[in-house]
């Protein structure tokens, strides 16, 4: 008797083992396993750059299907300029080839279940095109112009905020969309919808000035990106400060050299592409790396491939005399700062007299507590400045063609318009249209179409002044013509 | 000696546990397993109905989008009659729907292009490939009409026929109080689950389902009216994605579209890959189909693909009846029409109706050079052609080929006599008026009669109403009629009318 009790326990006790080791290894499959993304994300540096992991699925990735359904459940949360815009997240401007499943900068892994996040490329590819009636040209590195950051950030929230946000609203739509097996069901169900749910509510306080009333929009093509680092990574304390600025573009990052003092980001921040690829790539990430050596490898391909991937020709006819004349008077007018030693490095903010808005959303303090928090993280970089800037520096103008707007704050909508005194530049236009003005040179920015399809700017609000830079004003018409021509050929 | 008689443990008369075990296991496992079989047999089965003939199948055959959005069969067979206000005739032939006839004369159960399925308990029915792609055509008035698989869907009513959903499902007669007694009348032999339980829940089921989904089809009801045998394909594609339609671009909308024809898919296949649907959007036959296939209520999950297959298999190779089979054609005279098609249309439209080279077939014509009406065009949009790149995630079949064209393609012409009328928008009632520069085409014209005009080559549109059907009156004028370009002395409009007549005469036999 008791031995046949004894036997029967052994029994029960290894048919409990079994099932706990299979719920294991279920539960291990389905919600932590990682699988590498698949071949043709890496068969070339420019896929890579657009669609490769940097490994923000594991903290800010978002579940591949309710990122999915989204767009059709809650389809009136997708806004820009306080309207609502219809088709999905292509209406907030990201960059999107046709063809693919995710547009450019967005990428899926599965690490237990599929998982969206994003890389560089959302923020660092430009489209444009040559006419209204042609499709979009994409440059790898290039200014996201078009895509419109804090339109997604606020979606995201506003989406978790709503009480629609729940397993029942979303299973339904995933289950219109797709066959999910009966463990992935249970899983979305009670882990998965709840926990995003969670995850992304939890962004919402650190995100408050994103919602402020008192702030314009960033719009199209632009982030408040020290902001992003002082209130997310450092967790200041809101404060008024407030500059949005263009999203750079970032080839041939070779270009900066310490020695010479040339340095990464709009007001010099960063001593060098090291540390502002990594800066950059935390700010993606949303949290430290869960693995700094595969991090550190991420960052050191990043590194050698943008500096060297060069910006493309400027695609369109170019008047070579006109340009030759061009020349002449860029040298006298424009060369001693933007080609020379000078380039890349800081120049007094009352030198050039542009908004300082940039500028002042960073300081010496921010800059050590940031180098603290990077430094606990075990990432070895030189790091942010830990000084006060005193200026913007003076921006190389490699591929100048296609880095409308201009000034760091996308003030100007046009080379041309740059060329003439603050009075005479538009007051109001609209960002992010990508079909491109040969004449002007820069975006199309005030027609029905771009109206539509872009964000509308307004000079006169917080940040976004377009003064200053009040050079080369006084040419002639025809020499502004010709200095135009020839900038198109940088 | 009492051992022999002492009865061994085994043979004591029964516990009466044993029986009383024996009860509750009837009663708790094997009634309610019983009832539960029953229960699976009657909800849980999923059965199409199957036709073993190809052209049945693509007829009456299942797509599968009876899953998501299937009538119940006597809701779809009392409609009619419950909300007749509400279409422009009697039965579902009122909008044009081709019903084949039974022996006796009278017209079959449901009409071509409805299959049927069994699910959830429910005989479901909805529409097939078969609904926007079989027409009829008569010889003249008082001819019968002869059903051809693969045609335009000249006479159905799209936008009658959606429009008619949605609104009998806003009227207070869609419930039981009114379906029921019409479904008892028409004779139907409910049995009590489904008289007391299974329909009055599926009416209110469908009646919310309805309801639910016209908030995404409002916008069909504001554009200027399709007509019959045209849908505005694209702007229907849309409302997968429940997008805000109200928001998009105006210039996006009243694009409406003929339904095109389907033969001879194989040849648009190989040996290289045409440019497919009017504006070239896609170059897959097999995506195209599974797009297309939405119309049909199907979704990933539920498309039937097994059955889809069928139909694709059919199509590939399934031909157009010949003019000849009809009308005279006079050899003749076609044969002097062949070196002015060679000349001016082969390098686009094809060798012949039925030998598809040429140097610019299945390639987009830049609008500026067709000059058509760009509503069409311009329906499509680039922001949605990457939004069907996310339609199938997950499945290996996941849309990669949808991409934004600026022009039309140009189309094959195997039985260009059935695909009247003309150009993408079936702006151009017939041929001969192709022929014609756009300002001596007809302005208007009646649209859905099925008698043919062999003279003009298209169906005859001169007249507003025959018997007690009115025809659909086309105006050119109207925002994405126009029926303007392809024209000019390469489009043949400038050749002597004598050589037109000799052109349509050769284009008879395609």
């Amino acid at each position: 008797m008791t031995s046949s009790c004894k036997t029967w326990l052994k029994y029960a006790a290894l048919g409990l083992a079994t099932v706990a080791v299979i719920g294991a290894m279920i539960g291990y499959d389905r919600g932590f396993r990682e699988y590498p993304q698949p071949d043709w994300v890496t068969a070339t540096p420019d896929m890579r750059f657009k669609y490769g992991s940097i490994s923000a699925e594991q903290d800010s990735g978002i579940p591949y299907w309710i990122f999915y359904v989204l767009p059709r459940v809650f389809p009136e949360k997708f806004r820009e300029d306080g309207k609502v815009v219809p088709g999905g997240y292509a209406a907030l401007g990201v960059p999107w080839e046709m063809g693919r499943e995710l547009p450019v900068g967005f990428t899926q892994k599965t690490i237990g279940f599929p998982r969206v996040a994003n890389n560089c490329a959302v923020c660092h590819t430009t489209t444009y095109r040559v006419s209204p009636d042609s499709n979009p040209v994409f440059v790898v590195g290039g200014s996201g112009h078009t895509t419109n950051v804090q339109a997604f950030f606020r979606l995201l929230i506003d989406c978790a905020k709503d009480p629609r946000f729940n397993a029942d609203i979303l299973m339904a739509e995933i289950k219109r969309v797709t066959h999910i097996d009966w463990i992935d069901q249970l899983l979305y169900r009670f882990l998965i919808i709840p926990m995003t749910k969670q995850r992304l509510l939890e962004r919402e306080a650190q995100f408050a000035w994103l919602y402020r009333e008192d702030f314009p929009d960033w719009g199209r093509g632009r982030d408040d990106g020290m902001n992003l680092t002082r209130y997310f990574m450092i967790k200041a304390p809101m404060d008024d400060y407030f500059g949005p600025a263009d999203m750079p573009a970032i080839w041939n990052l070779k270009k900066y050299d310490p020695a010479k003092g040339s340095r990464p980001n709009y007001a010099s921040d960063t001593h060098d592409v090291h540390s502002v690829v990594i800066d950059s790539a935390l700010g993606v990430l949303g949290a430290p790396p869960k693995n700094n050596s595969r991090f550190m490898e991420q960052v050191e391909w990043l590194k050698a491939y943008l500096s060297e991937l060069q910006p493309p020709n400027y695609p369109f006819p170019i008047d070579k005399a006109r340009a030759a004349r061009g020349k002449v008077l860029f040298a006298s007018h424009c060369a001693a700062c933007h080609a020379s030693d000078k380039t890349g490095t800081a120049l007094p903010l009352a030198e050039v007299g542009t908004d300082r808005g940039r500028l002042d959303t960073w300081n010496k303090d921010a800059a050590i507590k940031a180098n603290k928090i990077v430094k606990e993280m075990g990432l070895e970089r030189k790091g942010l400045v830990e000084e006060d800037l005193p200026g913007y520096h003076i921006p190389f103008l490699d591929g100048l063609w296609l880095r409308a707007p201009y000034l760091h704050n996308g003030s100007v909508p046009t080379l041309r318009d740059l060329l003439e005194p603050v009075a005479q530049r538009p007051k109001v236009f609209w960002r992010g249209y990508d079909v491109y003005d040969q004449t002007k040179v820069g975006f199309v920015s005030d027609t029905p179409e771009a109206r539509r399809a872009g964000t509308r700017f307004d000079t006169a609000s917080k940040a976004g002044g377009n003064q200053g830079h009040e050079f080369g004003t006084g040419l002639s018409a025809s020499e502004k013509d010709a200095l135009v021509e020839y900038l198109k050929t940088l | 000696m009492n051992e022999e008689f002492e009865l061994s443990p085994s043979e004591q008369p029964p516990s009466p546990w044993k029986r009383r075990f024996l009860i509750l296991l009837v009663l708790t496992v094997l009634i309610p397993g019983f009832i539960g079989l029953l229960l699976l047999k009657r909800f849980g089965q999923d059965i199409p109905v199957d036709y073993p003939s190809p052209t049945e199948h693509f007829k009456y055959g299942s797509t599968g989008g009876e899953h998501e959005m299937g009538f119940p069969y006597w809701i779809w067979k009392a409609l009619p009659e419950v909300c007749p206000q509400y279409l422009p005739g009697k039965g579902y032939q009122s909008l044009g729907m081709v019903y084949e006839k039974k022996p006796d004369g009278s017209d079959r159960d449901l009409p071509v292009g409805t299959s049927q399925r069994r699910y959830q308990g429910v005989d479901r029915v909805f529409v097939n490939c078969a609904v926007c792609h079989v027409s009829t055509v008569r010889t003249a008035a008082d001819q019968p009409a002869t059903i051809v698989l693969g045609m335009p869907a000249a006479t159905f009513n799209m936008k009658g026929f959606e429009e008619f959903f949605f609104r009998c499902a806003a009227d207070p007669r869609f419930s039981e109080e009114y379906i029921l007694p019409e479904i008892q009348r028409q004779g139907a032999k409910l049995d009590l689950l489904d008289r007391y339980l299974v329909y009055p829940i599926a009416i209110a089921i469908m009646r919310d389902r309805v309801l639910a989904l016209a908030g995404r089809f409002d916008w069909v009801f504001k554009q200027h009216e399709w007509g019959p045998g045209r849908v505005d394909t694209f702007n229907s594609a849309k409302v997968i994605f429940n997008w805000p339609m109200h928001l998009l671009d105006p210039k996006e909308f009243d694009a409406p579209a003929d339904f095109p024809s389907i033969w001879r898919q194989r040849q648009r296949m190989e040996p290289k890959e045409m440019q497919l649907h009017w504006d070239g959007n896609n170059t897959t036959v097999e995506e195209r189909n599974k797009s297309a296939a939405f119309g049909t209520g199907t979704t990933p999950p539920t498309i039937d693909i097994e059955r889809i297959k069928r139909v694709e298999a059919w199509i590939r190779d399934a031909e157009p009846p010949h003019f000849s089979d009809f009308f005279p054609v006079d050899r003749s005279l076609a044969a002097q029409g062949a070196p002015i098609y060679l000349q001016y249309c082969a390098a686009c439209h094809g060798a012949s109706g039925s030998e598809f080279s040429g140097e610019y077939v299945g390639t987009v014509e830049p609008l500026a050079k067709i000059g058509t009406d760009r509503r069409r065009l311009d329906s499509y949009t680039y922001t949605l052609a990457v939004n069907q790149a996310t339609l199938y995630a997950g499945y290996p079949w996941r849309f990669t080929h949808f991409q934004k064209t600026h022009g039309y393609a140009n189309m094959p012409l195997d039985g260009l006599w059935l695909r009247a009328p003309y150009l993408h928008n079936g702006s151009v009632p017939s041929l001969r008026d192709l022929l014609e520069p756009a300002d001596k085409r007809p302005k208007a014209f009646y649209r859905g009669n099925d008698v043919y005009d062999p003279v003009k080559v298209g169906f005859v549109s001169n007249i507003s109403e025959a018997g007690n059907k009115k025809f659909f009156r086309l105006d050119t004028s109207l925002p994405g009629n126009g029926n303007g370009g392809h024209e000019g002395k390469a489009y043949g409009t400038e050749l002597s009318p004598a050589e037109k007549t000799a052109l349509v005469e050769f284009l008879k036999t395609f």
